[in-house]
């Protein structure tokens, strides 16, 4: 499966481009199944189609899909399960304010990130797509996504290296005083020492061949990472960062689109001097940034909407 | 106390099966008396054969009877009644705040009187006896196999246990037969020792610690079992003067008035500050019935102080033939055996000096031991090498146990410190800069000279700590039992008594002793610890006397 | 007559505190400690009823440690 992500501030165009994306390369690829899912709370993409969009899946050409995931929904009815699974394991914590530690839960920070990532997986397990095409939520929880794998299994890693000790230590009092039983509340459970048996120990292997397998998949060539910026810049320090942050974690980006670009040939007064920062931008940018591919797309009068626009769009301005 | 049986014990009543579990109490009263029994009812009445036989005895029994007991007791009850906090927490609530600080600085300087005392009991028994040092070293690598029979083999419990019990046997058979470990410097084994401490106290608790205290209690028992029947066997009448002088020589080398400083000789056996954390930091957790406190709190103390009887018991009856069979080393260091086994002023003043040349006080309870076991077919030489690895097999456990207790201790005396620099904190209290830092300071202290100057210094701490505890039981019966002012004087006057003795008897300590010691900075160290001693001392009197004079208080606010 | 806990009390102690540092830092979020990322919380939560359990019990007596360590650590 071939993974298209495209990130970007708001108001860099970064939904048109993606929606364009999608629909030009759908076109070209007959033989491919595309989905192009929107990641982002605040939902452009219905727009960019001129297609009212849902949670659901619409089929919008023979081999182009569009959604708009509804990450609210999604994190409430996880929270929700967990809630009513919770209620029963933990009656015995009376003292213990549940319902206070949701509450902190559903703010902590991380929690969308975990939800988008989640949002990912599943679209990833269908397997009637043979290309993913994400417009993704603002660059900051977007780069925390793509970084969650691996920051999860470095976690992981150091539960499981706890986990382990608590079963060393369980199996040599086994050894002396056989298996323990830990009485809560009238409840006798037993406590396990081996890894195969410990629910624990099960959840925290499987959870982290999953990171681990998504973290291969970031950082292989089969994901595509596109930003779509201004030629401004503060809009080129924050491409250098993402940048920056994505090599950390050894995901690389594939292509930079330099959208609304001005081209004048009498430029008015008022406009001289942005075209004149427009250019030196342009200048450092081709300077500082080696080995990604940068494409200008210049602003247009009016932005395209419908599958027809968009599809010219792509024609005249991403089509390499 | 009126112990009320219908009353629920934090046991029963917080009952959470983590730190809050019933006990049997007999199954209580083994593990609190394996916790509280070491080296230091060993040492302390063997010091005091300077007196005569019967002064330690005397104060064994009488202070442990009056006071040692009720201290025990009255703190393990006293903690009960608290929800199983500790000495420490009650005494800051009746207190106040600053008296728990001050305790842990208290405690702090306590362990490492202990560390250094402790280190010249063992340095005492291995420098003139190679079998007992052999026997030593043997036992550690003994309870490393324990280790890994009993926590990684599938091998049974009664197996594994077996094979450990063995194995101890043997070491101490190879130490009798074979002892190759011949060092006779002390400062080579003050290394060594710190060096262990230091890294024993730094491994996982199942590789060497737990299999080890495992095995002290088999040979606690075994000893404290074939003592009293060889006792019985042996027993031909003591050969050791009953009384000999007033002022022996027993604490530093000074002629020492046996009152106020008793309480600096014998601690164990007789009282000890330290059973107060053991009582209010586990055991009161664990009670199962306020009854059953009698048993465990008079009981494990009754059994430590009929361990030191056994101590004075084989001296008495077999320390003289000790010195004779020693008659070319006391020659040699110009001691007069004639006149020790005579003259009874000779023996007080000189006792102490000529214990050094059979490995020091407890040396001569070894040896003793060992005559004393040949009434029940046991080569003498055996017995002693067992007597010694008893001695030796507690001291070891107690560097590591309490460099581990320093450290934490350490820890929490530095925290104010984390507000004005989180750097320097975190090296202050890194777990190796800690424990070297114990273990130097406690080198520093026994570096130059024998533990019979060191060891006043931590029986004096360690009964400071119980006169703090009894006076904090004295304010609780006073203002939460509201007992009747008979009551209230029956705990308060054995506090006080104690208080005044210890308190005048440090003094002594350290105008007397202190001063005549031979190196600058030993002297100055030991001087400086004494001194903070006393101000910690007066400060927690000072805080007493505000608690004393507050009026009553509600029972167990703990929530 | 409790040898079997003289050979293990200390190994039990480390245990619980094990226990306790395991719920600790998966909860951390509710104490003020960095936490695991909400996706491990969610799966391994429903499963730790008796580590959060050892975590509330110990937190009773955090402020009374040092002679419950002097307990557990035989020191004479």
């Amino acid at each position: 499966m071939d993974i298209y992500f495209f990130l970007g501030k708001g108001g860099t165009g970064k939904t048109t481009v993606s929606a364009s994306f999608s629909v030009g390369l759908s076109y070209y690829n007959k033989n491919k199944n595309f989905l192009i899912a929107s990641l982002d709370p605040a939902h452009n993409l219905g727009d960019a189609f001129n297609i009212e969009l849902s949670n659901k899946i619409k089929k919008l050409t023979e081999n182009l899909s569009a959604v708009e995931v509804d990450l609210e929904k999604m994190i409430k009815e996880y929270l929700n399960d967990l809630s009513k699974n919770l209620k029963n394991t933990y009656k015995y914590l009376t003292s213990f304010n549940l319902e206070r530690y949701f509450d902190v839960l559903r703010y902590s920070p991380g929690i969308e990130e975990n939800a988008v990532l989640e949002s990912i997986k599943k679209f990833l397990n269908m397997n009637e797509f043979d290309a993913l095409i994400f417009d993704t939520p603002p660059t900051g929880i977007t780069t925390r996504v793509l970084a969650l794998p691996k920051l999860t299994l470095m976690w992981t890693k150091r539960l499981m290296d706890i986990r382990r000790k608590i079963l060393d230590r369980r199996k040599m009092v086994e050894n002396v005083k056989g298996k323990t039983e830990a009485i809560i509340e009238d409840e006798v459970i037993t406590l396990t020492a081996d890894e195969k048996e410990d629910q624990i120990m099960i959840e925290l292997v499987s959870y982290s061949k999953e990171m681990e397998d998504l973290m291969k998949l970031f950082q292989s060539d089969l994901t595509k990472i596109n930003i779509v910026t201004m030629p401004e810049d503060l809009a080129l320090f924050e491409t250098k960062r993402i940048i920056e942050l994505l090599n950390k974690f050894k995901i690389k980006v594939n292509k930079i689109y330099l959208n609304k670009y001005l081209i004048f040939d009498n430029p008015p007064e008022v406009i001289k001097g942005k075209i004149i920062e427009q250019d030196r931008v342009i200048e450092k940018m081709r300077e500082e940034i080696k080995n990604i591919n940068i494409k200008d797309i210049p602003l247009l009068s009016q932005s395209p909407r419908g599958i027809e626009d968009l599809l010219k769009f792509y024609d005249n301005y991403i089509l390499e | 106390m009126k112990a009320d049986p219908n009353r629920p014990t934090p046991a029963v009543k917080l009952r959470d099966n983590v730190d809050y579990v019933p006990a049997k109490p007999f199954v209580l009263y083994g593990h609190h008396f394996a916790s509280i029994a070491g080296a230091g009812p060993i040492t302390g009445p063997a010091i005091a054969m300077a007196w005569g036989w019967l002064p330690g005895l005397l104060w064994v029994w009488l202070g442990n009877l009056f006071i040692g007991s009720v201290h025990d007791y009255l703190a393990l009850m006293a903690s009960v009644r608290y929800d199983g906090k500790s000495i420490q927490w009650v005494s800051g609530k009746l207190m106040s705040a600053r008296t728990k600080y001050t305790f842990e600085i208290f405690i702090y300087f306590t362990l490492l009187l202990i560390i250094a005392a402790f280190m010249g009991v063992f340095t005492g028994l291995a420098t003139t006896n190679a079998s007992i040092g052999t026997a030593s070293i043997l036992f550690i690598f003994v309870a490393l196999i324990e280790g890994v029979l009993l926590y990684r083999t599938k091998l049974s419990f009664s197996v594994a246990s077996i094979i450990g019990i063995i194995l101890l046997v043997l070491s101490i058979y190879i130490g009798y037969a074979f002892p190759f470990i011949k060092i006779t410097n002390a400062h080579t084994w003050y290394i060594v020792l710190a060096i262990y401490s230091v890294f024993a106290s730094s491994l996982p608790v199942w590789i060497l610690l737990q299999p080890r205290d495992y095995l002290n209690a088999y040979i606690l028992w075994v000893g404290l079992i074939l003592g009293l029947v060889a006792a019985v066997f042996a027993f031909r009448g003591f050969n050791w003067p009953t009384f000999t002088i007033f002022s022996a020589v027993t604490v530093g080398g000074k002629p020492s008035p046996f009152w106020p400083t008793v309480p600096l000789v014998i601690a164990c056996g007789a009282l000890s500050g330290f059973h107060s954390l053991v009582a209010t930091g586990t055991t009161s957790k664990q009670l199962d019935s306020e009854l059953s406190g009698l048993f465990i709190g008079y009981g494990s103390m009754f059994t430590e102080g009929f361990l030191a009887t056994l101590v004075i018991t084989s001296i008495a009856a077999f320390g003289m033939q000790v010195f004779q069979g020693a008659a070319d080393a006391l020659a040699k260091n110009n001691f007069d055996l004639n006149l020790l086994m005579t003259d009874k002023t000779y023996l007080a003043n000189k006792y102490a000096g000529a214990s050094n040349s059979v490995g020091g006080a407890v040396g001569i309870f070894t040896k003793s031991f060992g005559k004393m076991t040949t009434a029940v077919g046991l080569p003498e030489n055996i017995g002693t090498t067992f007597a010694g690895l008893w001695v030796s097999a507690f001291v070891l456990t107690t560097l590591d146990t309490a460099v581990r207790l320093a450290r934490y201790a350490w820890s929490e005396i530095w925290e104010p410190v984390k507000r004005v620099s989180e750097g320097f904190y975190k090296f202050i209290a890194n777990q190796w800069v800690a424990s070297i830092i114990a273990d130097v300071l406690a080198l520093l202290l026994i570096w130059w000279g024998s533990y019979n100057i060191i060891w006043p210094g931590f029986a004096g701490a360690n009964q400071l700590l119980a006169a703090i505890a009894m006076i904090t039981a004295a304010i609780w019966v006073k203002r939460v039992q509201k007992a009747k002012p008979a009551w209230q004087m029956a705990v308060l006057i054995p506090a006080l008594f104690l208080w005044i003795t210890v308190t005048i008897g440090l003094i002594w300590y350290l105008f007397v002793v202190v001063p005549s010691i031979a190196v600058a900075l030993n002297k100055y160290m030991l001087g400086g610890f004494t001194v903070i001693m006393l101000i910690l001392n007066f400060i927690l009197v000072a805080d007493f006397l505000s608690g004393w004079r507050k009026g009553p208080l509600p029972e167990t606010e703990t929530k | 007559m409790g040898l079997r806990e003289v050979s293990t009390s200390l190994i039990e102690k480390e245990l619980e505190e094990t226990e306790n540092i395991f719920a600790l830092l998966t909860m951390g979020s509710f104490a003020g400690i960095p936490s695991p990322p909400t996706g491990i919380i969610l799966r391994i939560l429903p499963y730790m009823k008796r580590e959060v359990y050892v975590m509330i019990a110990r937190s009773k007596n955090l402020d009374d440690n040092l002679a419950e360590i002097a307990g557990i650590f035989s020191i004479e």
